[in-house]
């Protein structure tokens, strides 16, 4: 038998350059190519949570205060925190190391559940506009903040973390089943822009430059 | 080729650049910016088609697309509008709706026959005697509809879309609507400018007259054009067609794209705040003997020849028109070449002075109160008859042009089929838009202006209303806007005349459907009073251009005719597509969506062949026996696996876990013991079964529960809806996706999952309906249950979905030496079908509850204070005989299975069949069904009715269940 490996969703028709073995996660670092952006980046490996409790106001993951408004998001210590509704918070580990997941029964680890990508760069909400019709650029929402919504006709959480330009970028999940085609329609809605898959250390760079 | 004006600055041409073209088989020459009805007419073609009844040549009239007359096919594809379909190189073009050639039509003939047809012949005659409707039917069938496109016809180009979202969305690129862009925009709101035409400002773009100061509309277009570009916040979508405004001010459009697109249309479906119209007005046609002949054009049709496509209409052209722009096309024409004997104005008085003036001055002469009654020429006009309004007096002008038309229509669909209502105008003899719906306005000539600074004001206007709407404006800036207005021309008289002093026999309102002025007299006597009617009885309307030629004179002259004392007849509903186009770009990109598991690629790789069922793509087959035999006896004699990974699988917990759990299921839940699996049902209100799986408690207020397939997608907010009044605290986590599930199926199945596992997997340390959790390798956590789904051993195995493919291939070796095999979803349906195991949904269907398929033992009629769903309905039905029952059959005489959804009859239906196959297992065939009560006794005899069966039915008789193993000894060895 071979080593025991974990596999994402997520498949890339790329060559990687650089890889990282993250516990059985085999993470692309960087690929052959990948152009001036926009990009795709597979972050499936990152834990996810799910944090459920009737008291939200008294949680504090990692330290951080969860935002009170549903569909108000926080990025703080490389972690993202989307309030989703009355009782229910996502919560994103985008950067640095491997995580503990706290012992308390609200949280559940829904890494496994979705598939989780990038899509920053350059006119990236001209990709978003070709598969969702969420207005992400609507002036009367402050990033970072939440879609729960149809991305592809998918329901997703799709965050907005930037909008400035170059730097305009979302992070998505949808259901790990739709992967697959997920990403197929995402990158060729991002053909005629230029839309490349990217390892992981690009968005490493971007999510620390926001 | 005729040859093109190169010095218009109204140009959009460029005659430097040939276009190569087929028509006919032969290649012809356009010039870059043609459509593919201008290069044809360079190239002196008059006669583009036939029409649909009476096969009358037909030709070029307004450029604006909105009849059949110009429709060909191109490259295959019927239909095509030439008029606004631009010309690529190497387009194949060809005639439709002829026997021979749009100029020498075999079918022309029938032209002298409408005497036999008046409006709705159809429905007069052929039906008696009955026999003869079969034959004519077919016959009517055949002549019915223009140009033929094959069902399996791939249409080449890409075709996308996308979902924009703006504050304000403008339709129309005119001055209106470029105006109010700009008023909105300069607001600082986000605008999105739809112009159907591939470049930006309307009706004046291709005007040469002047505006204001000297400077000519054209120019005053590209002023503002320029204006609109620069301005960051407007994002302008040229030759983008709106086909539809809804509720919320959703409008949708398509584009046609450019060399330069990475599309060839795209379906365009915005959202805005607010929505200005401002898609101007097109020329109502006017109503004469042969208003239709090849030669006869509108005049915005004769003026954009020129100034647009750089050609003369014709050599001499008769004018017959009752608006200002007709004198205006008739001096332009004039200064380039056009030899015009006369213009008949409609009107007797109400011309721009300075028109006027412009015509007098270049000697024509204008017949004030005068109008064409008839073109005269059997394929094109060769000469006019005109006549004084009140019919006394008439002139004959030989001409090969006549350029004719009435007044103006507004074009309100936008506005109408969003619910506007249409109220008709005196003054303007406009059917206007009224009781518009919240935050959208109308502006521009549509509203009947004409003068170019009050189109551009009540743009303004209608531009900071929108901006008002987006809280973006102040009630003192519209005051203004509107005060600004007030001191400007209002709306213009418009035209009354709808139809010359003619019988009307060859007068035709409707071009598509060929219905004439006589018909509508008809319909009207038959007491088709009213457009809606009329249109339905003739035909009036009914083509591919819809309202667009009969449109506003279909009302007008009704109204006439019946002599009513105020006009209260509104036109006939348009609805959308306003402006139709390919449903390629309909479907858009249609990117597949389905969910694939974590096993896809491995399955694929072993020859599974699958199918889409619901969200999942799923292997159904791993051969092309699609009897699954030897699937389904790998599975009895030795071990398979099946992919299960689409069972929906949740976590609930909280303190409120149970008491959800209690009140969706039938089940007591209360008593499952840890390490025990325990399977249940939920039914809905009704009491009808919906879904069921099984249940395992994690730990103190912690549960792990699946649901099938098709349910799992709903399942949270079904147990949110059941328990929305109870203030209980639980959390529900979808983990359907987070774990794939392996099913390990077969006698061998221990042997096979002993080799990977560290566990004591004996039936003693793992029996049937247990659970346990474990590592695999010290990595792999798995949740496992002892199931009998199919009948033997069988072990499901639920892993992290990013394991799975690690364990696949962990099992595919161990399991090598006993030659383990996939098995798909058929064979597992075959196999539990055989143990009478029943799938919901195939063995259940909307009406059936949990006591007609035998499983009213899951249902714990001592759990009490729950409000179990469904439980007070069961208590009902539990004394109700006459429900359908679950039963099993085999068939008499070894015979073949029905098929699924076969009919259970005798004079009556009294049952269908859910499931049946021929059973390897069995050597016979068996299946389920669901019959009426009284059918269910062991020994019925039950008679299949199946699709195509000719009356001959096949028989079973109900029969004990289940067929194999009935003691269960397989599946808990």
């Amino acid at each position: 038998m071979k080593d025991i490996k974990r596999y994402s969703a997520v498949e890339f028709k790329a060559t990687p350059l650089k890889n990282q073995k993250r516990g059985d996660w085999d993470v692309v670092l960087e690929y052959h190519g990948e152009g001036e952006g926009p990009w795709l980046v597979d972050l499936s490996h990152r834990t996810r949570l799910d944090l459920q409790s009737s008291d939200l106001a008294t949680k504090k993951p990692f330290g951080i205060t969860i935002p009170e408004t549903p569909c108000r998001s926080v990025l703080e210590k490389g972690m993202l925190l989307n309030r989703m509704n009355r009782i229910q918070t996502s919560i994103y580990h985008l950067d640095g190391e491997t995580i503990d997941i706290p012992e308390e029964k609200e949280y559940t680890d829904v890494t496994e559940a979705t598939i989780f990508v990038a899509i920053f760069g350059s006119r990236v909400f001209s990709v978003c506009e070709k598969l969702s019709n969420l207005d992400f650029a609507g002036e009367n929402k402050q990033t970072p903040f939440l879609f729960q919504g149809p991305f592809s006709h998918v329901p997703c959480q799709i965050v907005t973390l930037s909008r400035e330009a170059e730097k305009s970028g979302v992070v998505l999940t949808c259901s790990r089943g739709y992967g697959k085609h997920m990403i197929d329609g995402i990158l060729h809605a991002g053909e005629e822009f230029g839309l490349t898959p990217a390892g992981e250390a690009r968005f490493t760079s971007w999510i620390n430059n926001l | 080729m005729m040859t093109r004006f190169n010095h218009l600055p109204t140009l959009k041409i460029n005659t430097g650049d040939k276009i190569p073209f087929t028509y006919k088989g032969k290649t012809f020459y356009g010039v870059k910016g043609d459509t593919i009805a201008t290069a044809l007419y360079a190239n002196g073609v008059r006669i583009y088609a036939r029409s649909l009844k009476y096969h009358r040549p037909r030709g070029l009239y307004s450029m604006n697309g909105e009849c059949s007359n110009t429709m060909m096919e191109v490259n295959g594809i019927p239909n095509v509008r030439t008029e606004t379909t631009y010309l690529k190189p190497g387009m194949v073009i060809k005639e439709q709706n002829v026997k021979g050639s749009a100029e020498n039509d075999l079918l022309g003939f029938i032209d002298k026959m409408d005497w036999a047809m008046p409006a709705g012949f159809y429905y007069d005659t052929m039906h008696k005697p009955a026999k003869i409707w079969p034959v004519a039917m077919k016959q009517i069938r055949k002549a019915a509809g223009i140009g033929k496109l094959s069902p399996d016809h791939h249409m080449p180009g890409k075709y996308d879309e996308i979902f924009p979202t703006c504050d304000v969305c403008v339709i129309g690129g005119g001055h209106a609507g470029m105006k109010a862009a700009l008023a909105a925009a300069q607001k600082g709101l986000r605008v999105i400018l739809m112009e159907a035409r591939p470049w930006l400002g309307g009706d004046f773009e291709y005007r040469t007259s002047e505006y204001l100061d000297s400077q000519t509309h054209h120019e005053r277009a590209v002023q503002l054009a320029k204006e609109v570009e620069k301005t960051e916040n407007i994002r302008v979508f040229t030759h983008t067609a709106n086909v539809g405004t809804y509720n919320n001010n959703l409008v949708t459009g398509f584009q046609i794209g450019k060399e330069s697109d990475s599309f060839t249309e795209r379906y365009i479906e915005l959202r805005a705040n607010s929505v200005v119209v401002a898609t101007g007005c097109i020329e109502r046609p006017l109503l004469f003997e042969n208003n239709e002949r090849p030669g006869v054009m509108q005049a915005g049709c004769a003026l954009r020849l020129a100034n647009t496509y750089g050609m003369l209409p014709g050599k001499t052209a008769v004018f017959s028109i009752g608006h200002d722009l007709g004198l205006e096309t008739a001096a332009t024409l004039h200064d380039l070449g056009l030899s015009i004997p006369v213009i008949a104005d409609i009107r007797e008085d109400g011309q721009d002075p300075k028109l006027l003036k412009a015509v007098l001055d270049r000697k024509i002469t204008i017949l004030k109160g005068w109008v064409a009654t008839e073109a005269h020429g059997s394929k094109q006009v060769k000469k006019v008859t005109i006549k004084s309004v009140d019919a006394t007096v008439s002139k004959t002008f030989d001409c090969d042009v006549l350029v004719a038309s009435a007044g103006f229509t507004p074009l309100t669909g936008p506005l109408v089929i969003n619910q506007a209502k249409l109220t008709y105008d005196n003054h303007t003899n406009f059917f206007l838009p009224t009781d518009l719906p919240k935050k959208m306005y109308a502006a521009g000539r549509l509203l009947g202006f004409e003068n170019a600074e009050s189109i551009e004001a009540s743009g303004h206007l209608a531009g900071l209303k929108a901006a008002y709407d987006c809280e973006n404006c102040s009630i003192a800036e519209l005051g203004d806007a509107k005060k600004a207005m007030e001191t400007l021309p209002g709306p213009a008289r418009g035209t009354k005349l709808i139809t010359a002093p003619v019988k009307g026999r060859k007068t035709f309102i409707c071009f598509d459907e060929d219905v004439s002025i006589k018909n509508i007299k008809q319909s009207i006597n038959k007491g088709f009073d009213v457009p809606e009617l009329i249109k339905r009885f003739s035909g009036a309307g009914l083509g591919p251009g819809q309202g667009g030629i009969p449109g506003h004179n279909l009302p007008l002259f009704t109204a006439k005719y019946q002599a009513l004392p105020d006009i209260r007849i509104k036109p006939t509903t348009v609805r959308p597509p306003l402006v139709p186009t390919l449903i390629a770009t309909y479907a858009g990109t249609n990117h597949t969506m389905f969910k694939r598991t974590p096993m896809d690629e491995m399955q694929r790789k072993d020859g599974g062949i699958f199918r889409n069922i619901g969200v999942w793509q799923r292997a159904r087959y791993f051969s092309k026996d699609f009897t699954c035999k030897k699937e389904i006896e790998n599975v009895r004699n030795n071990v398979g696996m099946l992919d299960g990974s689409t069972l929906g699988k949740f976590r609930i917990h909280g303190p409120d876990a149970l008491n959800a759990l209690q009140r969706v299921y039938v089940s007591d839940l209360s008593k499952i013991k840890e390490g025990r699996v325990k399977y249940t049902a939920m039914c809905n209100d009704d009491g009808c079964v919906i879904d069921d799986g099984v249940v395992v408690k994690l730990g103190e207020n912690d549960y792990y529960f699946s649901t099938s397939t098709g349910r799992a997608g709903q399942t949270i907010e079904w147990i949110r809806y059941h328990t929305r009044y109870e203030n209980w605290d639980f959390a529900l986590v979808n983990l359907t996706d987070a774990m794939g599930v392996i099913n390990l199926s077969g006698p061998n199945a221990r042997k096979v999952l002993e080799k990977v596992v560290d566990i004591d997997v004996s039936n003693e340390g793992f029996g049937f309906s247990e659970y346990k959790e474990f590592t695999i390798a010290d990595t792999i956590p798995v949740k496992a249950m002892r199931l009998g789904f199919v009948g033997e051993l069988s072990y499901e195995l639920h892993v992290p979905a990013s394991y799975m493919k690690s364990l696949w291939l962990m099992l595919n070796e161990a399991g090598k030496e006993f030659n383990i095999q996939n098995f798909g979803v058929e064979a597992q349906n075959v196999l539990r079908m055989e143990k009478c195991h029943v799938i919901l949904g195939q063995e259940s269907e909307q009406r059936t509850n949990l006591l007609d398929i035998g499983m009213g033992f899951l249902w714990s009629r001592k759990k009490t204070g729950y409000k179990t769903v469904g439980v007070a309905a069961l208590i009902q039905a539990e004394k109700d005989n006459n429900r359908l029952k679950l039963v099993g059959f085999k068939m008499e005489n070894n015979g073949r299975a029905p098929k699924d959804g076969a009919l259970i009859v005798d004079d009556r239906v009294l049952g269908h069949v859910c499931t049946a196959r021929n059973s390897f297992s069995l050597n016979e065939a068996v299946g389920m069904a669901l019959v009426q009560g009284d059918m269910s006794k062991i020994g019925t005899r039950l008679a299949f009715y199946e699709d195509e069966c000719n009356g001959e039915l096949i028989y079973g008789t109900v029969v004990e269940t289940p067929f194999y193993d009935p003691e269960g000894k397989r599946m808990k060895m």
